[in-house]
């Protein structure tokens, strides 16, 4: 069991974040118009380049791994891709960004890779997805609209491992999955679960939550057969297209707004619970296994004003509010005297999770996850423990 | 001059309309009606013979929502609100306990529109936040912001 590895890397919160391919550097939004690069260095994340080109509060960002580019999008309504290229005076590899013309007339909010690097799709607050592709023979970058259905903000996106059907979930309460199939890019895909011969803007399924509610990320499973959606309703929700059955599962805390599947089986969820979760099934069945914060153990090393030692009447709660309101300043009650801190170990909303080491065959070990409390944490996925009774931070 | 007069919202075609994000309510105003009326009748049988948790399980199934079946949701809340004075306060952790996972989420939201209508604070306020506690204790914060987001509202 082994303990996640906590960084404090910014006071703000951290938008999202991208790892590049050998985990060595990660590209992070800081709630401003600016990419961070952190490289790591020993035991710590130190600063090493700001890259600057937007307007806006950088929403999304992801970073190819095997093309080294960064796509970053923005709520200026538009995207940059960056790479790496020697520079003219210097000879040092910098940073180049090259605009691409979204032609949408709201803010992106999430951005996402192909799996095959050669395009990639941006949602916004337009009602629509822009999918990107290279025209090499213009040297830009081209874009083509996904608009109907989609009645409201896109807020998350993820593709199909056949870098063709593409899974988007949206604030008008549904996750659908489009075919995102480009002419010149694409070969044609073999028939999915999900259809056969899909040009583009094909819906290829349309899904809700039944109590509704934004639909917050959404994720398709290793193999691409199955989609889960987290929504704004408590809830998971995990679609097999073949049955056709949609397995809805309903959480007592607060709702996720970040998830990633670790394997064909398990998938991790986080948002406003400030604490990763496991769920794992199979096509009979999905349920909540337990968290990846362990907070039982946390708790006990938090505990202010219990001294072991002291024998009886020095011992009791009330000497210790009292020896705390005089020693440390700490007014009301030894529970109360850390009750800004949160047991879990992100302090406040996850905003994202990202796969970060992969085991044997394409499954995730360990995962990443950003907070609204600038921390960086990099969990085990096998360091599971039961979800307490104590819902994350809440004290009832 | 007219123009000035006319909506022109109205002809906005590109409007995000309530039923697109969910689904109205399948059954027929007057059925519904009738369905809350009978309901209202079994479950005064039932809190007769004393079985609350039975009464719950009748007035909490298939409810009434949507735009407009307004009568039909009134009395379905008051049938609602008279098994939830006449349980004991000791009785309400067992009661919730046994409820199903729609009909706890229900019930919150009854909890809720009870608490918002003007002037039920002084009558049944006491009631309501007690269940409104116990329930939070079993289904926890997520059954609450089930009733913030579902747009079936009851």
């Amino acid at each position: 069991m082994s303990t996640p590895e906590v960084y404090s890397i910014a006071k703000t919160p951290v938008t999202c974040h991208a790892f590049n391919a050998d985990r060595s550097q990660v590209a992070v939004s800081l709630n401003d118009n600016n990419v961070q690069i952190y490289a790591k260095q020993g035991k710590e994340w130190i600063l090493s380049e700001t890259l600057s080109e937007h307007d806006k509060l950088i929403t999304s960002i992801d970073w190819a791994p095997n093309s080294n580019r960064i796509v970053t999008a923005s709520q200026d309504r538009n995207a940059y891709v960056w790479s790496l290229s020697p520079d003219p005076l210097t000879g040092n590899l910098v940073w180049k960004p090259t605009l691409v013309l979204l032609r949408i007339n709201r803010a992106a909010t999430f951005v996402r890779w192909s799996p095959n690097e050669d395009k990639f799709a941006v949602a916004s607050g337009a009602r629509a997805i822009a999918i990107c592709s290279f025209d090499a023979e213009n040297n830009w970058w081209v874009a083509r609209q996904l608009k109907k259905p989609i009645r409201s903000t896109v807020l998350s996106v993820d593709w199909h491992p056949n870098n063709v059907l593409l899974a988007a979930g949206s604030a008008d309460m549904k996750a659908r999955v489009f075919s995102a199939y480009i002419k010149d890019v694409d070969k044609r895909p073999s028939p999915t679960i999900w259809g056969e011969k899909l040009p583009f803007n094909t819906i290829c399924g349309e899904y809700s939550s039944p109590a509704g509610g934004w639909v917050h990320a959404v994720g398709f499973s290793p193999s691409g057969d199955v989609l889960a959606f987290a929504s704004h309703d408590s809830s998971i929700s995990i679609v097999y297209p073949g049955g056709p059955v949609v397995y809805n599962i309903r959480i007592s805390s607060l709702p996720y707004v970040t998830l990633t599947w670790t394997s064909e089986d398990a998938l991790v969820a986080a948002g406003h619970d400030c604490q990763p979760v496991v769920f794992s099934g199979s096509e009979q069945g999905w349920g909540l296994i337990g968290t990846l914060d362990d907070v039982t153990a946390s708790s006990a090393s938090k505990t202010h004003g219990a001294r072991t030692g002291t024998v009886g009447r020095l011992n009791s709660a009330a000497f210790n509010t009292f020896r705390n309101a005089d020693t440390r300043g700490h007014t009301g009650g030894g529970d109360t005297a850390s009750d800004t801190e949160l047991l879990t170990v992100h302090q406040n909303t996850i905003t994202s999770v990202r796969p970060y080491a992969y085991g044997g065959e394409g499954v995730v070990s360990r995962v990443s996850t950003t907070g609204v409390d600038g921390k960086l944490v990099i969990w085990d996925v096998n360091a599971v423990s039961a979800l307490t009774g104590k819902m994350g931070g809440l004290r009832v | 001059m007219s123009f000035r007069k006319i909506d022109i919202d109205a002809y906005d075609e590109d409007v995000l309309l309530d039923d697109e994000l969910c689904e109205p309510d399948p059954r027929d105003p007057a059925q519904v009606l009738s369905d809350a009326k009978q309901k209202q009748a079994a479950v005064r049988s039932t809190l007769a013979r004393g079985d609350i948790p039975g009464a719950l399980g009748i007035a909490l199934d298939s409810t009434p929502y949507g735009s407009n079946v307004e009568e039909a949701k009134n009395l379905t809340l008051q049938t609602v609100v008279s098994i939830l004075n006449s349980t004991k306060s000791s009785e309400i952790n067992s009661v919730v306990k046994a409820l199903s996972q729609d009909a706890q989420d229900t019930l919150m939201k009854y909890l809720y529109k009870g608490m918002g209508m003007p002037g039920w604070g002084d009558v049944s306020g006491s009631v309501l936040l007690g269940w409104h506690e116990k329930l939070t204790e079993v289904a926890g914060t997520g059954c609450i912001v089930r009733v913030m987001t579902d747009r079936r509202s009851v």
